[in-house]
């Protein structure tokens, strides 16, 4: 098997802060920790190349860096491409990310490289590659190089990946499927007789921590705004001209209401299958309240309303399609002078 | 309350002239289940069907799947509120065809979040051996409906027929000595000291819909305007309850009411000297803030203060609103002081953990997680696809993509899944 390797100025051998600004360089076989981990890797494998950028420069130089680097990656026809480990580097654990994710999305072969968890690199590509934690002692070389040519030798053979603990890489943060003897049933008493006796336990889920969204600035006039409605509850015009998905959609509509007083339940249907939609069938009002918002235009309550309703729908939508389409439609918001929405769920 | 099952294994199912238990071979005669099932007039026809593990056979979309079960003299009648009287479940003795089911299909594909093929029950390959339903002895029912009648009526006639063969078929087993019994009773619970108080709440529906006319949940009542009340362990599993009609994501059958999976694993503990089973509460997701407050109190207050427990089971019934009163109902245990266990479904699908929960409470910290969004199968063309109609006939002939949440049994949401989350 061969491997390429890349390092930094330091464990490269060249020098400190003031080597950071050095280009990309190129060397035959094993250099520094190089020489450990092809040791570890076992006899059939070699270091073919070592690749040795200064932080600084493969930083400010990232996209000329990854494509030089692909470049002599594919070259030595490497079957692994190895970076760092890092530590706590930041500088480094970027690059050394980046350049794994390249190789392994543009080249397809295992990469495999090490951080410390608060290394900056790690949260940027934990979940598009193996980053084994190399905790922030760099007195720990030899174990750390121990695990990374474990994982790399098991992802060399396509092997089963244990979990984070037993393999010692930093959690993804993604889910796989694996049928095991016991039943659900089996684990739920299991794990909570664990609880209750006070002895560890290993729950197959781990709740995720969201940073608090900032509250906007109050509307100044709200007898000048213009106000826009916009739901999830999968009200779209008959035909479903844009082919909104009943559930985990990936696209919403924009729908003229132009000169409408009253929402009428014979222009529209429900693209959502997670509530019965009968009630909102009868009187799409129910769901995109256009009535009440026509009264409060009239009242001088609102500015106006803006002729035109958002619509998608919110059914078991993961994160990365709801994140996505929540910026699309804030950004036509935007575009369109809109200073408030009036968001309605099911 | 005192339950004796009294189990008759069958290793075959046979069509003959007549029902009869020889040994653990259940001869079926179809004349005598046809005329059962066309006692009601809006089925105009059936076919009956045998499946057994390893066949090259698919069936769907499947309505339900019941074990064969019925009750000896002096016990409630059989399917309280549903067959019979609403009188009590869970009491004198139940004679049950272990081995065996009775699998409706349904005419339409259920519709809604799960896809054009509904379930799908597979009796080879991979899907099978991922579904418990992959090792039993299966009679299908291919009902043939009135055409013209609504939904709810139809899948009231899939429901009676259904129950009325599952009860028939057992009852050739009466007068026969079983092979095994189980004695299910937990007033020791009152008794013994020192073990931890465990109990389980289940969710049975989820007013996210409104229960069709005339459903059949809980002794036969549709659970509208519902709150959470106390069940004997014993009631869920000799027939107080049939799940509704609209199960989502993974799907919750009557089977496995009988054989619950939580309740017979806390039972299990129970006679093991390990706890003490303090009984269980059956809830209901719920509509709204206003109901989801209601429910969630009225549930943990049950456990924690007519159930006196230290700690309870969790599973939900449903998606994403079940998960949130699921955990809600949890963390307000938490604060009382009654750890938890929750089970949810894999919403990620995506596959990232950040999809995977609809809560971040620290204490609700103990979580089973069924898999299923990364699960799929390429099924092959199999010998005999049996649906109702031709064209569901060809939706299933295969070869035919499948998620593992379509295949019936696999991500069951009662607890019955091998499949599980796996983060990394």
């Amino acid at each position: 098997m061969r491997v390429v390797h890349y390092l930094n100025q330091f464990f490269g051998g060249l020098g400190g802060e003031e080597k950071a600004g050095t280009g990309l360089e190129s060397r035959d076989g094993a250099v520094g920790p190089g020489k450990l981990l092809e040791q570890l890797l076992g006899s059939d494998c070699q270091v073919v190349t070592t690749l040795i950028c200064g932080d600084n420069y493969a930083v400010e130089n990232r996209e000329a860096l990854t494509a030089a680097v692909l470049k002599k990656v594919r070259t030595a026809r490497a079957d692994l491409f190895v970076a760092g480990p890092c530590f706590l580097a930041g500088r480094y654990g970027m690059v050394s990310g980046a350049l794994c994710a390249a190789v392994q999305s543009k080249l397809n072969i295992p990469v495999i490289t090490a951080m410390a968890a608060e290394n900056p690199g790690a949260d940027l590509y934990r979940e598009f590659i193996y980053i084994v934690d190399s905790g922030d002692n760099g007195a720990k070389m030899r174990d750390v190089l121990t695990r990374m040519a474990a994982l790399a030798q098991k992802l060399m053979r396509h092997e089963t990946i244990g979990s984070p603990k037993e393999e010692g890489y930093l959690a993804r943060g993604l889910i796989r499927d694996e049928f095991v003897e016991r039943t659900a049933g089996e684990r739920l008493v299991d794990m909570l007789l664990k609880k209750v006796r006070g002895e560890p336990f290993e729950s197959e889920m781990s709740p995720t921590t969201f940073a608090p969204v900032p509250k906007p600035p109050a509307i100044a006039d709200l007898t000048k705004a213009r106000v826009m409605l916009v739901t999830d509850g999968g009200l779209v015009p008959k035909g479903n001209p844009d082919k909104i998905q009943g559930s985990a959609a990936t696209r919403w509509g924009l729908y003229s209401i132009k000169g409408c007083q009253d929402l009428d339940g014979a222009d529209y249907e429900i693209s959502h299958g997670g509530y019965d939609p009968q009630f909102v069938r009868q009187d799409p009002d129910r769901l995109v309240p256009l009535d009440v918002m026509r009264d409060l235009e009239h009242e001088g309550v609102i500015g106006e309303l803006h002729e035109e309703f958002i619509s998608t729908s919110g059914l078991s939508n993961p994160l990365s399609n709801t994140r996505r389409m929540g910026r699309e439609m804030a950004a036509k918001a935007k575009q369109l002078g809109i200073d408030a929405i009036i968001l309605t769920s099911t | 309350m005192q339950l004796t099952l009294a189990y008759h294994p069958v290793t075959s199912i046979r069509f003959g002239n007549r029902l009869n238990l020889d040994g653990t071979v259940l001869m079926v005669s179809q004349d005598e289940l046809r005329a059962l099932v066309l006692e009601d007039a809006l089925i105009q026809s059936v076919d009956f069907v045998i499946a057994a593990p390893g066949d090259s056979l698919r069936a769907g979309p499947v309505f339900d799947i019941v074990e064969p079960r019925a009750k000896a003299a002096g016990g409630s009648p059989d399917w309280p509120g549903i067959l019979g009287a609403p009188q009590t479940a869970g009491n004198g003795t139940t004679h049950v065809l272990s081995g065996a089911a009775v699998t409706m299909l349904r005419e339409d594909s259920s519709g809604d979040s799960r896809g054009a093929t509904g379930y799908v029950l597979e009796m080879s390959g991979a899907p099978a051996a991922g579904s418990h339903y992959g090792t039993l002895q299966h009679l299908l029912v291919v009902p043939h409906t009135r055409p013209n009648i609504s939904g709810a009526a139809r899948q009231r006639a899939y429901r009676l027929a259904q129950l009325r063969i599952a009860v028939r078929l057992t009852q050739s087993a009466l007068t026969i000595v079983p092979a095994r019994t189980e004695f299910l009773d937990i007033r020791d619970a009152e008794t013994r000291t020192g073990l931890p108080r465990l109990a389980y709440i289940g969710q049975i529906f989820s007013r996210q819909r409104k229960p069709e006319a005339d459903e059949h949940i809980l002794y036969g009542a549709d659970t509208d305007g519902m709150l959470p009340t106390l069940l004997h362990p014993n009631e869920w599993l000799d027939g107080a309850l049939v799940p509704s009609y609209h199960a989502s994501i993974g799907g919750a059958e009557t089977y496995f009411y009988q054989n619950h999976p939580v309740i017979l694993e806390l039972y299990r503990r129970h006679r093991a000297g390990e706890i003490n089973f303090a009984g269980s509460v059956a809830t209901i997701a719920s509509a709204n803030n206003f109901d989801r407050e209601r429910n969630t109190r009225f549930a943990a207050n049950l456990t924690k203060w007519a159930l006196r427990a230290d700690a309870a089971v969790l599973t939900k019934f449903g998606g994403g609103v079940p998960h949130t009163d699921l955990s809600e109902t949890a963390r307000l245990l938490e604060t009382m002081g009654v750890k938890t266990a929750v089970q949810v479904t894999d919403l990620a699908r995506d596959h990232k953990v950040e999809s995977a929960l609809l809560f971040n409470f620290p204490e609700v910290d103990a979580i089973v997680c069924i898999g299923g969004n990364d699960t799929h199968w390429r099924l092959p063309q199999v010998e005999r696809v049996i649906a109702a109609n031709s064209g569901l006939a060809e939706l299933l002939a295969g070869p035919l993509e499948i998620d593992s949440l379509n295949v019936v049994g696999v991500a069951n949401q009662q607890g019955a899944s091998r499949l599980r989350s796996i983060v990394y």
